[in-house]
């Protein structure tokens, strides 16, 4: 392990940072509101603690680093990132302690969208924009935008991209990873463009149509207004929200390979094509279930049931209804939409239908080995038989996910939060998901979550939105040492 | 009439046999010590010693003059070139190559096409899996040929004791079967086969071949008291190419397939091939596998390995187990006689295969197809009748026909016939006639096709 490397990149990061806070201090002098000033302050600290960290850890030329440091930048770097961006909030007055705003900004970063603001609709718009742009950087992952814009980095990127993007089954769009990079931000960027087109098209004004534009793409959920999407009452808003929630929960490289003349990529891949079954059949279950119970209309039950499906599978966890009040057996699928979660690949979080489908067919092939005790079976998908080792890191990522989930909710519990509130609001923390159940329902937020209880939240949102590996390795002996 | 084989194993052997007892100028070119002696003791034919594929050794030949060029060494790269190098020094000699590898497939057109310019392509193993195909679908047939175009096939049955057709005569036949008529072409009993007369008695235990319509196959199958009985399950011992293909095919069809594979590596190459079948690591002889995997449901047992002794065991073990049928891939020739002793009667061979195709494309003037019957005993040969043949417009009984040749069908525009003396051929009509091996050359004569041969 190479200290002087590590920080070295952290203070590019930091410094990189400092720089994306410009675009809502130019929206705070625009409106020249309260925010201009928590971001200046921000900004000018960022770039200095950057910049210091940069130079003080300035190293001679090398030109690899080990898998082993990449997952220490990134998890190390994502920490950082998240304490700077939490600076803005806490410099504009909008919480008490500075654990309400960490929370807020990793919450922000992570995708996940759970928020710890009461008021919403009485923060500054500088913040507000500054609150949904952090998701959207987070989203495509801020380390994978800084290869490709940032030169410097070029040389151990592919760990980096491996550490950030981890993909059960690797698929590199072009031959550099510069490139790779490249591309899905480009891609992320068209479809953000054409939502925001989308949305004003639908009557919204630039400002929230910007910002909840930012927080659609990645699946991230933070809204500028209390009651979150519920406040615009629209259905054409609500469906353009869910087209593009839907696609942010598809792989980005499907969508490349769309924009190139393929468009049934999406069908032809077996996990688009699985995650497109799951969601119509969760959305049937739940439409019927809520017709004639929490809604009059087979119109409206669908609106609103395929509204939340996609919502919560795809980890975005934007609310147009309470469905604390639909049956339980809703709840109990939304639930089970928190662990699936979207697409490997795409900006959302969760377990990946990925992982659940190879996880099906590994069960499967226990079952007929039974049967069968000297067949021989291979785990295919799309035909082509998965490696032995991508199975076993897959079956080890699950097991750690549901332990790890198991372990926080029964600390969360110990400090006095309720059953379903500790259970749900983990697999909302784990699951980048945002709004759970009881308490962090979607009418309500985690400000009345504890101290310390915010803390694990934290920590369970940096695990899941780095899909475990990246962040629980910094806790194992055996990686410190020599 | 020269022709020239390149590889002396089992199939080029057996060839240069055949076309010697028709009096063809055959060459045989191999550089194998042993292969060699063997031919030059056992068939008056002249040897070559060296490399097919070197186009001096393919001169020393006499591959200018030569007419047909068959490369039949167990190496498709050594055909492939062999062909090559003929084609540049030689372009008129036909060429035939026999090529497995099944990764050349889709380029079998491009070889015909371009250099080297190969006339026929041939594929035991399609070959063959298209029999065990042809097998697994006629219930109790022990050999099955299509003839054509596939709208007419030979089949022959063995007699089981209790069937009605055991003990008669052949005249006696309309009597029993009232309006049914069908042909019995020829009877193999202790392992000869012969042409049975009007007075000749069916006996159990003989194998009866006879030629049936497509359409009526069933009907025919049901004189001799043979159902079609459905196809389930299948088991495979074997994981080699054969297989695969096989393998494929019966996937195709959703038929329930295993294969049992002794190499475990291989086994792993097999799995990420299929969806549906199942690949069993072990060894085909293995009683407890076998029973593990319910051997004695299954409606048939094909066992494909490269050991011989053991299709024959693992074959005779799922047989004693309850499977219904059972096919065992032979390839040494000398075993093929003895299999119906030790009670195995289904066998293919990919080189009796090959045999088959190659004299059916040698023999392509007027003959149209020619399938050997019992090794080399017997053929069925479909032919074009000829104006200038002297067979044309009169009765069948009054055509000095050779002994040991008779005229199974005739197929008129699209009319198929059973004869009868009174049958009278038409020129352009195709007929089909089965012919014992020492009639054959008497046949070719009488079908008027000598001058135009080849």
């Amino acid at each position: 392990m190479r200290w002087n490397y590590i920080l070295n990149i952290v203070g590019i990061l930091t410094f990189f940072l400092g720089l994306t806070m410009l675009l809502p201090l130019l929206f705070g002098l625009y409106y020249s509101d309260q925010s201009v000033i928590p971001l200046t302050y921000s900004i000018v600290i960022t770039v200095f603690f950057g910049i210091l960290i940069y130079a003080s850890c300035k190293n001679s030329k090398t030109d690899f680093i080990t898998q082993r440091e990449g997952m220490a930048i990134v998890a190390i770097g994502w920490a950082v990132v998240g304490f700077f961006a939490a600076l803005p909030f806490y410099f504009g007055g909008c919480f008490n302690t500075f654990t309400d705003a960490m929370f807020e900004s990793v919450s922000g970063f992570t995708t996940t969208g759970a928020s710890v603001l009461t008021n919403i609709e009485n923060v500054s718009k500088g913040l507000l924009l500054w609150r949904s742009f952090i998701q959207w950087l987070g989203g495509m992952g801020i380390i994978v935008l800084s290869i490709a814009i940032l030169p410097f980095i070029g040389v151990g990127g592919i760990e980096l991209y491996k550490a950030e993007v981890p993909s059960p089954i690797p698929d590199k769009l072009k031959p550099r990873i510069r490139e790779t990079s490249m591309v899905l931000w480009k891609v992320y960027i068209l479809l953000t463009l054409l939502e925001i087109f989308f949305l004003l098209f639908g009557g919204m004004d630039f400002f929230n149509a910007l910002c909840h534009s930012f927080t659609t793409m990645p699946t991230g959920g933070f809204s500028t207004k209390n009651s979150s999407i519920a406040y615009f009452d629209s259905v054409y808003i609500d469906v353009v929200i869910i087209t593009f929630m839907f696609l942010a929960g598809i792989n980005f490289s499907l969508h490349y390979q769309m924009l190139k003349n393929k468009p049934l990529a999406i069908w032809r891949d077996p996990e688009g094509r699985f995650f497109i079954g799951l969601v119509i059949l969760l959305t049937t279950i739940v439409t019927l279930n809520i017709y004639g119970n929490a809604f009059e209309t087979i119109g409206q039950s669908i609106r609103f049931g395929l509204f939340q499906v996609v919502s919560i599978i795809t980890t975005t966890g934007f609310a147009t209804f309470d469905y604390e009040k639909w049956p339980a057996m809703s709840q109990l699928i939304l639930l089970l939409c928190m662990f699936l979660g979207a697409c490997a690949g795409s900006t959302g979080g969760g377990m990946k239908c990925i992982r659940i489908i190879i996880c099906i067919k590994y069960c499967y092939k226990e079952l007929f080995l039974f049967i069968h005790p000297h067949s021989v079976m291979q785990i295919k998908i799309g035909g082509k038989s998965v490696p032995e080792n991508i199975i076993r890191s897959i079956i080890g990522f699950l097991s750690l996910y549901i332990g790890l989930f198991v372990i926080s909710s029964i600390l969360l519990s110990g400090m006095g939060v309720d059953f379903i509130t500790s259970f749900s609001a983990v697999a909302a923390a784990i699951g980048n998901i945002g709004p759970g159940f009881g308490l962090v329902g979607p009418v309500e937020n985690f400000a009345n979550i504890p101290c310390l209880g915010k803390w694990l939240l934290i920590w369970c949102m940096l695990l899941g939105r780095l899909e475990i590996y990246t962040v629980i390795i910094l806790f194992v002996p055996e990686f410190w040492r020599k | 009439m020269k022709i020239i084989i390149i590889g002396a194993g089992e199939v080029g052997f057996h060839i240069a046999n055949r076309l010697a007892h028709e009096n063809k100028d055959v060459v045989v070119i191999d550089h194998n010590e042993q292969a060699i002696r063997r031919v030059e003791e056992s068939i008056d034919v002249q040897v070559v010693d060296g490399k097919g594929s070197s186009p001096a050794v393919l001169e020393k030949a006499g591959i200018k003059a030569a007419d047909i060029l068959l490369a039949v060494t167990d190496s498709d790269e050594t055909n492939l070139v062999a062909c090559l190098f003929a084609n540049i020094i030689s372009p008129a000699t036909k060429k035939l190559a026999r090529i497995r590898n099944g990764d050349y497939d889709k380029y079998h057109e491009n070889f015909r096409k371009f250099a080297p310019n190969i006339d026929t392509i041939i594929n035991p193993e399609i070959e063959v899996v298209k029999i065990i195909d042809g097998l697994l679908s006629v219930p109790g047939a022990v050999d099955v040929s299509k003839l054509a175009g596939d709208r007419v096939k030979v089949i022959g049955v063995q007699l089981e004791k209790n069937s009605r057709m055991a003990g008669v005569r052949l005249i006696d036949f309309p009597r029993i079967l009232g309006s049914q008529r069908t042909l019995i072409a020829a009877v193999v009993r202790d392992e000869k086969v012969f042409i049975p007369r009007g007075n000749s008695k069916l006996l159990p235990g003989d194998i009866v071949y006879f030629v049936s319509q497509k359409e009526k196959l069933s009907d025919t199958l049901s004189l001799f008291d043979k159902y079609a009985q459905p196809l389930n399950n299948v088991l495979i011992v074997g994981g080699g190419r054969l297989a695969v293909r096989l393998a494929m095919l019966l996937e195709e069809k959703s038929i329930h397939t295993k294969i049992i594979e002794k190499n475990k590596n291989r086994c792993v190459e097999l799995a990420e091939k299929f969806n549906k079948v199942v690949v069993l690591c072990g060894n085909g002889t293995d009683q407890r596998l076998l029973k593990e995997e319910n051997v004695g449901d299954m409606d048939a047992v094909i066992t494909l390995t490269n050991d011989e002794e053991i299709n024959i065991l693992a074959s005779l073990l799922s047989k004693r187990m309850g499977a219904r049928k059972t096919i065992t891939k032979i390839s040494n020739f000398s075993y093929l006689a003895m299999m119906p002793a030790i009670g195995i009667d289904q066998v293919v061979s990919p080189r009796l295969s090959a045999i088959n195709t190659i004299l059916q494309h040698i023999r392509r003037g007027k003959v149209l197809s020619a399938i050997s019957i019992k090794g080399e005993q017997a053929e069925i040969l479909e032919a074009e009748a000829l104006e200038t043949s002297d067979i044309v417009d009169k009765p069948l009984n009054r055509i000095s026909f050779p002994k040991g040749a008779i005229v199974v069908s005739i197929i008129h525009d699209n009319d198929i016939i059973i004869p009868t003396g009174d049958s009278i051929i038409r020129p352009g009509d195709k007929i089909i006639i089965f012919a014992l091996s020492q009639a054959i050359s008497k046949v070719e004569k009488i079908l008027s096709v000598k001058l135009e041969y080849f």
